[in-house]
């Protein structure tokens, strides 16, 4: 039987990626790369690493998660960087921990670029086609079905299928199936799923109109120009060589958000029509002029698409009222009075699976071998995609070579954060990552992502000798620097120490170390930068920014690090996992499934669950501290 | 009388059972006798509870029986055999807790409650059960939430067309939770003397009195513990109810007069005794001279907090303030008469600085509220300084996050999706 089985696959790969978005991009590329003979499927190869909504890669948090992603080996930071047209550092007024690049992409040469780098990856294997259903032997997941009645034999298989599961489209009273505009949805994947016993949910995004660039007037609206010196993401890229654009800046008007009032009935979101919850930090344009009525604006980014198109996407104003009522409202807008639309914005429901599901190697727990990645975990954005496929490609193929999975822990990285998150906690809405959510928020940042994970990266097999010398050596760059910081030292006596003083109008103390001089408020780096002796080879900008932060922050971490294990000296307590917690005497029936859904493996992660009142913690930890007294 | 309390689903169905009734009237005394097979009890009270209008939320039933210790004994060990078992110590309070009766900060007052010994304890106590901390806590850790999602936004959002955070209002909001933070916390040196009580050592060369004034004290007092644990043939103790304050009053008369090393014994038990108080009463014999010994004392007890007595005014030969070192205020009583008492209570609760323990303001009376509110208001004023030396609003985040934690102890966690979600409701954020 088993053979009948195997012999019926038309191919054989160790793991097959269903879906070749910005999730399923990157787990393919790392599972082929980890050695695994790798079936990336998609509905439309012409569309691989496709942008769905806005042109651009990186954001607060979403930056430092694609630095992460580069470190550990994935692909998103080397693509955007060959195919980005305007980088801006977001925060450079901040500090350096809440800094974060961002970037605008030729969507077009992105897909080509990220079709290339697939391509160009041995072991990896682009299928066209869609998938229907698992093929499950004695229980047991040992490959996929196609539409067109090809069977693929699979160890693994990773669903990054995005907005397509199920999805609907909503236009005014319109709606029809299908997981972008103009693209067919993925309805038998959801009934497999369901079939499979696991437990699926509805979200909804919208996304903007498009417009026709040439019918814009551009000099009514404020012009957005990128940085002068683009901060790439990779941290193997030297330089952004390719031609950088502008955006430009525009509002709505009160006539606007009036039209929007009297039409909210045609919105399928106010008509009812809409059943899945929608992200609150990316609402559509009905939604910040009801729940936002006193602002008499609300700001518009014109986005170009990329060098090769008109096409200009209008962020800002995600709607899903009827097409031409979208019509009638741009050109109630000053500078898009002529404007016509490309293509109309709209809302799309989708299915997506409860995430306490996954394992911290996102892994069903309900079957062994199968993988969630992306808004199938009820993510929102590029980059919190990308990261669970990279996470997901990388334990596939572990899983198929039995090795050992990775895990990564929020204290080192946002990758952590995000899916300690999402197994632990589920979600209601869908997901996005800020900084405010890594508890280590300053341990975490975009310049040091490699220092943290680039080892793991290596030690998979992902990060390249190129890549490991490049990041050998700034290491060994950052550490000298260090030490000339502290060791270089200026006395009274010294022309540096008065010129120094009377600059900052203070006095200095009789000997004082570049370093303490850093850690003085109101001390520029390019100061410091000045002062560095003069026999040291040239100092990248970056690299002095870097060492100055970790000096910058140190002392706060060590504080917050006190504090957290004061506050929380009972979160390493184990619970233990056959733990009854239905077999605790005053646990609420409720808590009791919540627990019992999320199996928490501390009593810490137990403390991040959410409905877990401080009444429920102190009855589990009196109980896990009594328990602990009689082993 | 005695008050016995059964919590959990057997609880009615079981005191039914001893009862030999059918069902009690739901928050009615009900005058019944209780058996034990054929044997009668006791005549007793019973009032049924049932869930989840009751102290733990589960059924409760409170049998108010004969306070004789023996019958008591007896009908528990009656509810025993139907089926019930002990309650392990703080279990009500546990179950309470858990089913969302109360709030930890409720439930420690429950057990302050239990503790309390004098009717001002019991009061502050049972304000805190009604989650008075908490209800005076939260309008401040609003504030600090707000002032949290107000950086929060700023740099999280930065793309997004927000008002900048006014500087003014961000200091002004943040001055406030401190000071809200410090008044609170600093209720706990007079709530923590309404809970532990105060120790007051009488001290004293002997024969001026000290055990007449200990003895009149105690008299002229409720003394509310008869046996004190510690009390041993050398030291002399006895709790009192000190105008609502309970004191443990430690006489040191006798130590020199009955040991046999007189001088050096003596002077050490003394030193010991006047280390452990809150408060020492020095007692002089205003009818007679000072003698260098009373000298010496005088020195020794200057940099603590004392109070000088000076006794026997009944005498003719009193001399108010006589020979006394100049600075020295003291008051005079005869601890014979009881004249000048009701000046010694008010001195003394003066110096124990327990002005608050009667006029009914908040206290902070457990250890652990105290040592949080001090955390958290020592992050408050980091993130305050760091705020207006204008570094980035990371840096002032983190302390401000710290004191929020802090403060979550007492109250109740703050989650960043609580945060996020008060960001999304003030500020119309999103591209």
């Amino acid at each position: 039987m088993y053979w009948e089985v195997v012999m019926s696959f038309d191919e054989r790969f160790d793991v097959i990626v269903i879906g070749a978005g910005h999730a399923g991009c990157e787990a393919a590329s790392a599972a082929a790369r980890l050695g695994a003979e790798t079936g990336l499927i998609t509905l439309n190869l012409d569309l691989v690493g496709q942008m769905s909504c806005n042109p651009a890669i990186g954001g607060i948090a979403k930056g430092h998660l694609v630095r992460e992603i580069d470190a550990l080996g994935g692909i998103m930071g080397r693509v955007i960087d060959r195919t980005g047209i305007q980088f801006r550092l977001l925060n450079r007024s901040r500090g350096p921990a809440v800094q974060s690049p961002r970037a605008q992409a030729d969507r077009l040469r992105y897909r080509a670029e990220m079709r290339r780098t697939l391509e160009a990856t041995s072991n990896l294997h682009l299928r066209q086609g869609k998938v229907v259903d698992f093929v499950l032997h004695n229980g047991k997941l040992v490959g996929v079905e196609l539409e067109d009645g090809r069977r693929f034999g699979a160890g693994a298989v990773v669903v990054a299928t995005g907005t397509f599961l199920n999805g609907l489209i909503h236009t005014g009273r319109r709606t029809y199936r299908g997981g972008r505009a103009g693209e067919p949805a993925a309805v038998e994947l959801s009934e497999a799923l369901k079939r499979l016993g696991f437990p699926v949910g509805r979200l909804k995004t919208g996304t903007p109109p498009r417009l026709d660039g040439r019918t814009i007037d551009w000099d009514a609206f404020e012009p957005q120009p990128g940085d002068e010196v683009p901060v790439p993401f990779s941290f193997s890229t030297d330089h952004i060589v390719q031609k950088q654009i502008q955006c430009h800046i525009g509002y709505t008007t009160p006539e606007v958000h009036e039209a929007i009032r009297e039409n909210l009935a045609e919105s399928p979101l106010y008509s009812g029509t809409i059943k899945g919850v929608g992200p609150r930090y990316c609402p559509s344009i009905e939604d910040k002029v009801v729940k936002f009525s006193d602002k008499s604006r609300h700001q518009l980014f014109l986005e170009p698409e990329g060098h090769d198109t008109n096409e200009v996407y209008l962020n800002g104003f995600s709607t899903s009222l009827p097409a031409e009522l979208q019509q009638e409202l741009i050109r109630m807008i000053p500078g898009l009075d002529e404007t016509r639309i490309i293509r109309p914005g709209y809302a799309i429901e989708y299915d997506f699976v409860d995430p306490r599901e996954l394992g911290p190697d996102l892994q069903t727990s309900r079957m062994p071998g199968l993988f969630h990645a992306g808004q199938i975990n009820g993510t929102t954005g590029y980059e919190e995609a990308a990261c669970q496929g990279l996470v997901a490609g990388i334990n596939a193929a572990l899983y198929t070579q039995d090795r050992q999975s990775i895990r990564l822990r929020r204290e080192e990285s946002y990758i952590g954060v995000l899916i300690e998150d999402l197994i632990k906690q589920g979600v209601d809405e869908p997901y996005r990552i800020f900084t405010s959510r890594a508890e280590y928020r300053l341990a975490l940042r975009y310049d040091n992502a490699d220092e943290r994970l680039q080892r793991y990266g290596r030690d998979l097999g992902l990060v390249g000798d190129s890549d490991w010398d490049r990041f050998y050596s700034r290491q060994t760059r950052l550490a000298i620097l260090r030490t000339e910081l502290d060791e270089t030292r200026f006395r009274r006596s010294d022309a540096q120490h008065a010129a120094v003083s009377a600059l900052l109008g203070a006095d200095l103390g009789d000997v004082i170390s570049l370093a303490q001089l850093a850690k003085r408020p109101r001390v520029p780096a390019n100061l410091i930068m000045s002062l560095l002796p003069a026999d040291l080879k040239p100092v990248s900008e970056a690299d002095l920014n870097s060492v100055l932060a970790d000096s910058l922050y140190e002392g706060y971490l060590q504080s917050q690090k006190a504090t957290i294990a004061r506050l929380y000296q009972h979160d390493t307590l184990k619970i233990p996992r056959d733990m009854f917690f239905g077999g605790i005497s005053g646990l609420s029936h409720e808590v009791v499934e919540r627990l019992d859904r999320a199996r928490p493996e501390t009593f810490g992660e137990a403390r991040r669950l959410p409905g877990l009142t401080p009444a429920a913690l102190s009855t589990l930890l009196v109980f896990l501290s009594l328990q602990q007294k009689a082993v | 009388m005695a008050v016995i309390r059964l919590s959990g689903p057997e609880a009615i169905a079981i005191t039914l059972r001893m009862a030999h009734v059918d069902r009690f009237e739901p928050r009615r005394a009900t005058l019944t006798t209780l058996k034990a097979g054929d044997e009668e009890l006791d005549q007793v009270l019973i009032t049924c509870f049932p869930a989840p209008h009751s102290l733990t939320g589960e059924d409760v039933v409170e049998i108010s029986c004969h306070g004789s210790p023996a019958i008591v004994r007896r009908i528990i060990d009656a509810t025993l055999e139907s089926g019930a078992t002990l309650a392990g110590p703080g279990e009500f309070t546990l179950r309470a807790l858990s089913n969302g009766k109360i709030n930890l900060a409720q439930a420690e007052a429950i057990r302050d409650l239990i503790a309390a010994q004098t009717d001002a304890a019991v009061k502050q106590a049972a304000r805190q059960l009604n989650g008075e901390l908490s209800k005076t806590l939260d309008p401040f850790k609003e504030r600090l939430v707000h002032v949290i999602v107000l950086l929060e936004s700023a740099l999280e959002f930065v793309e997004d067309d927000l008002p900048a955070p006014q500087m003014n209002q961000v200091e002004e909001i943040l001055g406030s939770v401190i000071a809200g933070v410090d008044r609170l916390s600093q209720s706990y040196s007079a709530g923590r003397l309404l809970q532990d009580g105060a120790r007051i050592a009488i001290t004293g060369r002997p024969n001026v009195g000290k055990s007449s004034l200990f003895n009149g004290l105690v008299r002229s007092e409720r003394a509310i513990v008869t046996d004190v644990p510690g009390t041993t043939r050398d030291t002399l103790s006895e709790s009192i109810d000190l105008g609502g304050v309970p004191v443990v009053l430690t006489d040191t008369a006798g130590l020199r007069e009955t040991s046999d090393n007189v001088e050096s014994l003596g002077i050490e038990r003394t030193h010991r005794a006047m280390g452990d108080a809150d408060l020492v009463l020095l007692v002089l014999d205003g009818s007679n001279q000072l003698e260098p010994e009373d000298d010496e004392l005088l020195k020794q007890t200057a940099d603590t907090r004392r109070l000088v007595v000076m006794n026997k005014s009944d005498l003719p030969s009193f001399q108010p303030m006589a020979r006394c070192v100049e600075d020295v205020e003291a008051i005079n009583v005869s601890a014979r008469t009881g004249d000048g008492f009701p000046a010694l209570h008010s001195a003394i609760l003066a110096r124990l600085n327990s002005a608050g323990a009667e006029n009914g303001s908040l206290l902070v009376t457990n250890a652990r509220h105290y040592d949080l509110l001090c955390s958290a208001k020592r992050e408050l004023e980091l993130a305050h300084a760091c705020f207006r030396d204008r570094h980035s609003e990371e840096l002032v985040l983190a302390p401000l996050h710290n004191a929020l934690k802090f403060l979550g102890q007492i109250t109740g966690e703050t989650t960043t999706e609580d945060i996020l979600s008060e960001i999304f409701a003030t500020f119309c954020i999103g591209k």
